[in-house]
């Protein structure tokens, strides 16, 4: 047991330093954040569907809506295996989620992947740092999460061919979504 | 309680608090939460004052924790082989309440102590964690696997449940407390009825998506002919 820490900790140093969270409220933090994240993202594709149900591009939301619905059915489930209480916030995610889709898809089809392109890219990021902190220890969950990550980058990919550039404002859009989305994985992490 | 079995226990300071907690809970009925019975309950173990004052630097705060923990851990361990799973959700919680209260029976006296200090002010952050910690605990007995805002709201109907209850049978007379498990059903038949309340609310807050979808069908009047 210490033969492998030590030699971790010549090669990189401590995993955790004096004031980060400890290994095990960290996981939780990440299982929660996680769990808020897919519920907020299967929400914004309900706004969106709601808009856009009938639209040419409503067969592609709906296959993203389907697998962002199978991470949140899969995180529900890690959530309630390893006893980890959800985010206090999820009644704000409901609303906020589904108002930022059908928000953006009144905007348009290029509205609502440009909405799209902008939360992928912040869940990409966050699940790739998620993923490089993971330890062997937790093979599983990294796994998982780097399985989600290939599927939320695809996405991404699947709003910038649908012309996500095109849509009005782009870059402002863009920005102040992405910060949106930080704020709110912010705060899920922690209440 | 025998100290001949070997110096295994005492120096597995989990192992040594409850111990030292279940010794002292006689005592606490006379010398209150607090080093006294912590000392005494260490006399009657074999063990020295400086090992009691050593598992409980915090004092009275730190002894109820433990007893509390160690309560939860009682409640656990007397159900998590009772077939719950026949019950109906109610049933298990009930089942769970009466458990609890019925494992401390024998220090009813010392758990009224606990309760005047756990009330004052200063001590609310305990308060509210143990309780947190009790109530999550019968969640979880029960099978709960909620993932959303119902996770918080039982956990909260369930903590003014048990609470009361818990006031209930401190000074219920009755043989058996028969008083208290009907007090028990009636304050969870109270709580049955918070669903509906929380209808209201969610079509409340359901207001805006309704709109949204009448806007969809103002929006696309053409696409819907065609």
């Amino acid at each position: 047991m210490t033969e492998p820490t030590s030699k971790q900790a010549e090669k990189s140093g401590p995993r955790y330093l004096p004031g980060d969270p400890r290994p095990r409220p960290a996981v939780e933090r990440m299982i929660r954040v996680d769990q808020a994240g897919e519920y907020g993202a299967a929400r914004i594709y309900a706004g969106q569907l709601a808009v856009l149900g009938r639209s040419e591009s409503a067969p592609v939301i709906r296959h993203m809506a389907e697998q962002e619905q199978r991470h949140l059915d899969t995180f529900n489930e890690i959530l309630a295996d390893r006893r980890v209480r959800p985010t206090v916030l999820t009644p704000i995610w409901h609303a906020a989620g589904y108002a930022l889709g059908a928000g953006t898809a009144l905007l348009g089809e290029r509205g609502a992947m440009a909405c799209t392109v902008a939360v992928e890219e912040v869940i990409d990021e966050h699940y790739a740092a998620q993923r490089d902190a993971l330890g062997d220890d937790e093979a599983d969950l990294r796994e998982t999460i780097e399985e989600f990550r290939r599927e939320e980058a695809e996405h991404r990919d699947i709003g910038l061919e649908s012309g996500a550039e095109q849509a009005p404002a782009y870059p402002v859009l863009r920005q102040a979504i992405k910060s949106a989305s930080r704020l709110a994985i912010w705060l899920s992490e922690r209440v | 309680m025998t100290n001949e079995s070997g110096t295994d226990w005492k120096d597995d300071p989990a192992e040594l608090r409850d111990r030292l907690i279940e010794a002292a809970l006689p005592h606490v009925v006379f010398d209150g939460w607090g080093r006294e019975a912590a000392l005494r309950g260490a006399e009657d173990l074999g063990l020295g004052p400086a090992e009691a004052m050593r598992a409980f630097p915090g004092g009275a705060g730190d002894m109820i924790r433990c007893h509390l923990s160690l309560a939860d851990r009682r409640m656990t361990e007397a159900l998590i082989d009772a077939d719950l799973e026949s019950m109906r959700v109610r049933d298990r919680i009930a089942f769970a309440v009466r458990t609890r209260l019925e494992q401390n029976a024998p220090h009813r006296d010392a758990v009224r102590r606990a309760m005047s200090y756990l009330a004052a002010p200063q001590n609310a952050g305990l308060a509210a964690q143990a309780l947190y910690r009790t109530v999550d605990e019968i969640w979880w007995l029960a099978g709960d696997r909620s993932t959303d805002w119902n996770f918080y709201s039982k956990r909260g109907l369930l903590a003014g449940v048990y609470s009361s209850t818990l006031l209930f049978w401190l000074n219920d007379k009755s043989a058996g407390f028969e008083e208290t498990w009907a007090f028990l059903d009636r304050r969870i038949a109270d709580v049955m009825k918070a669903p509906k309340l929380m209808n209201t609310v969610k079509q409340v807050a359901g207001f805006l998506p309704r709109r949204l979808r009448a806007f969809r069908t103002f929006r696309s009047p053409s696409a819907s002919r065609s």
